[in-house]
């Protein structure tokens, strides 16, 4: 039965990588739900598939089996561009090392993803300046990504994650690659992106940092566990 | 978006700068192989249609197969000529406006001691003077009205036929009669419509004076309504053919109709030179494919990014594909301006180491060409792009962001 309120619902996904004798399982017959304005940290040591959970919550990879609702919508059975279009309108992802597009500057990073989305011009740019204010970066919105700092790039794929309005944020260990000082700075924007309303899901190996959530919730060898 | 992805490849290009710009150079070297081809071919057309346009009131009559530029009939092949009978009854066709004759015999040429064998033309001067332009001859003049004793001679006789060079106002026999060089044509080859290498001009008078003989050769009619003048050809066969009883005696060509014959060979030749320099084009885009391939590989955690925030496998295509556009397109500029320039340079070349005359060439570089120009980079770069930026976009995304 699907949650009333749920933005995300697992139905005993698994991922299969490989076959045969190397055939490994990342996921197994994980079953969650994840309400609307939740903050979920999922923790994990490494290897034991978070990171797969991740890519397969934010569409980027297809279940081996199972089922995946995002909004109610089974995104299991879908097409690659309709995959796309999940991802451009409901998720925002962050990534450990941030993936920003090395060519375009901040501001152009930011207005890109609403390009995809079909936002005109004019709009984009006075958004993504806006976003890119509300992480601290409007001096830098014409920094390329080689010139900024590791905490000042992921503020910037931040403000990239929020720009279509998503409902759902996931962040792939979005503190691993910086400082603990930037690294509280991106928590705390996570976590006001939350007050907000958003559901946030966070990776992290940081207890501490786990802790803040709302919810924690652990996975070890493909298994999930609260 | 269209904005995005003309950014995003732009700056790409921008980021690989030195192997963009040897890739563009392909193209351009491409394109500038054909614009400079088909413009002095177009050019070629011209310089002939022109000349022969001024003459579309003219028909060549001579006896055999006629005026072409495919079988130069050597005038000593025949020792049939028209007679004054044809020429009576060409001029009694309506819609003809003069006949000139040229008379053709054998004579012997004495200079320095020496006696060459030799072959006569007389010719009106006026009708010399359209037949063989001053633009032809290299020194002196042509033959004006009243000239008498005095010939116009072609390269060879003056440089090639003695062991002493003939020059202007030298002084040499004719059958035993005293004549003064007038003019000499440039050397010729064997290009041109008619050569004249080997040409010695006199007046209709001096020819009978020192042949004893009046053989016309050939006649030059000119019509008054250029609008019949195919018929009146047809009419001046069939007149000179019924009286000599013989259907393929002689013949009467129309400029057009050696326009026609000239332009379609120039056009074959302009069709292999624009075939060989297309080798040039598909060289240069599989040069653009494989800058394309390398930077899809060398971009896949990019790509990867892209779809990962929301990019469709169009978006990532249509990205790439204008990015090779970006390239055939510039490439394909560059080419024109290098084209009209070359083509420039090698009608210069041409004009100083070719037959004389060949200097008045000039490359017409017309608007078709430059839009075909544009039009083959346009193709040249969507088709080159096409096959990497397929690939591009069946990357998977979570594979193209593990990508390292």
């Amino acid at each position: 039965m699907i949650h009333i309120s749920a933005v995300i619902v697992t139905k005993d996904i698994c991922k299969v990588y490989g076959s045969g004798s190397i055939k490994v399982e990342a996921l197994k017959k994980v079953n969650i739900v994840i309400d609307k304005g939740d903050y979920i940290s999922l923790i994990g040591p490494s290897g034991s598939g978070k990171s797969t959970l991740m890519n397969v919550l934010g569409c980027l990879d297809t279940p081996t089996s199972g089922h995946l609702y995002i909004d109610d919508i089974d995104v299991s059975t879908l097409k690659e561009n309709q995959l796309a279009r999940i991802r451009r309108e409901k998720i925002g992802f962050i990534f450990q090392k941030y993936n920003l597009i090395p060519t375009l500057t901040a501001l152009e990073n930011v207005a890109l993803v609403m390009g995809f989305a079909g936002v005109e011009n004019k709009k984009r740019i006075i958004r993504a300046k806006d976003l890119l204010g509300q992480v601290g970066l409007s001096h830098r919105i014409h920094h390329k990504p080689s010139e900024m700092s590791g905490g000042e790039q992921q503020r910037v794929a931040i403000a990239r994650s929020l720009a279509n309005n998503p409902s759902i944020i996931l962040g792939d260990e979005p503190t691993g690659n910086v400082d603990t000082k930037s690294g509280i700075a991106i928590l705390k924007i996570l976590e006001n992106i939350n007050e907000l309303g958003n559901t946030v899901i966070i990776v992290t190996h940081n207890l501490d940092l786990a802790k803040r959530a709302k919810r924690m919730i652990s996975i070890q060898d493909g298994i999930v566990s609260e | 978006m269209f904005k995005d992805n003309f950014n995003l490849a732009f700056k790409n290009i921008r980021a690989r700068l030195s192997r963009s710009l040897l890739t563009l150079l392909g193209i351009a070297i491409g394109i500038m192989a054909i614009i400079s081809l088909m413009g002095i071919g177009e050019g070629m057309n011209v310089a002939v249609t022109g000349e022969l346009n001024s003459l579309s009131d003219t028909i060549l009559v001579n006896v055999g197969e006629g005026f072409s530029i495919f079988s130069r009939g050597s005038i000593d092949s025949t020792d049939e000529y028209l007679t004054e009978r044809d020429i009576s009854d060409i001029e009694r066709i309506i819609g003809i406006k003069e006949v000139t004759t040229q008379l053709v015999g054998g004579g012997i040429l004495r200079f320095n001691g020496e006696d060459k064998a030799v072959t006569l033309t007389g010719i009106d001067s006026d009708i010399m003077q359209i037949q063989y332009s001053y633009e032809n001859l290299e020194e002196g003049t042509l033959l004006q009205a009243n000239d008498q004793n005095k010939i116009v001679i072609g390269y060879k006789v003056a440089y090639d036929y003695f062991d002493r060079e003939i020059s202007v106002d030298g002084k040499v026999l004719i059958n035993g009669k005293k004549f003064f060089v007038s003019g000499i044509f440039g050397k010729q080859g064997m290009g041109g419509i008619t050569s004249t290498d080997d040409i010695i001009l006199l007046s209709p008078r001096d020819f009978e004076k020192v042949t004893g003989e009046s053989n016309i050769y050939s006649a030059t009619v000119t019509v008054y309504d250029v609008a019949n003048v195919e018929n009146i050809a047809l009419e001046i066969e069939r007149v000179i053919n019924e009286n000599h009883g013989d259907d393929d005696f002689a013949s009467a060509t129309t400029m057009s109709s050696i326009l026609a014959s000239i332009q379609m060979v120039l056009g074959i030749i302009q069709t292999v030179l624009v075939a060989i320099a297309s080798i040039a084009l598909v060289v240069a885009s599989i040069g653009i494919m494989n800058t394309m391939l390398t930077s899809v590989m060398e971009r896949t955690r990019e790509i990867g990014i892209m779809k990962a925030i929301g990019a469709t496998n169009k978006d990532i295509m249509v990205t790439f594909i204008m990015e090779g556009m970006l390239l055939s397109i510039t490439g394909g500029l560059i080419g024109i301006l290098l084209g009209v320039f070359g083509s420039k340079g090698v009608t210069a070349v041409l004009g100083n180491i070719g037959p004389s005359g060949s200097a008045n060439l000039e490359p017409v570089i017309s608007l078709f060409a430059v839009v075909l120009a544009v039009g083959v980079s346009m193709v040249v770069g969507v088709f080159s792009s096409l096959y990497p930026a397929w690939k591009a976009a069946k990357m998977s995304p979570i594979e193209a962001v593990r990508y390292e």
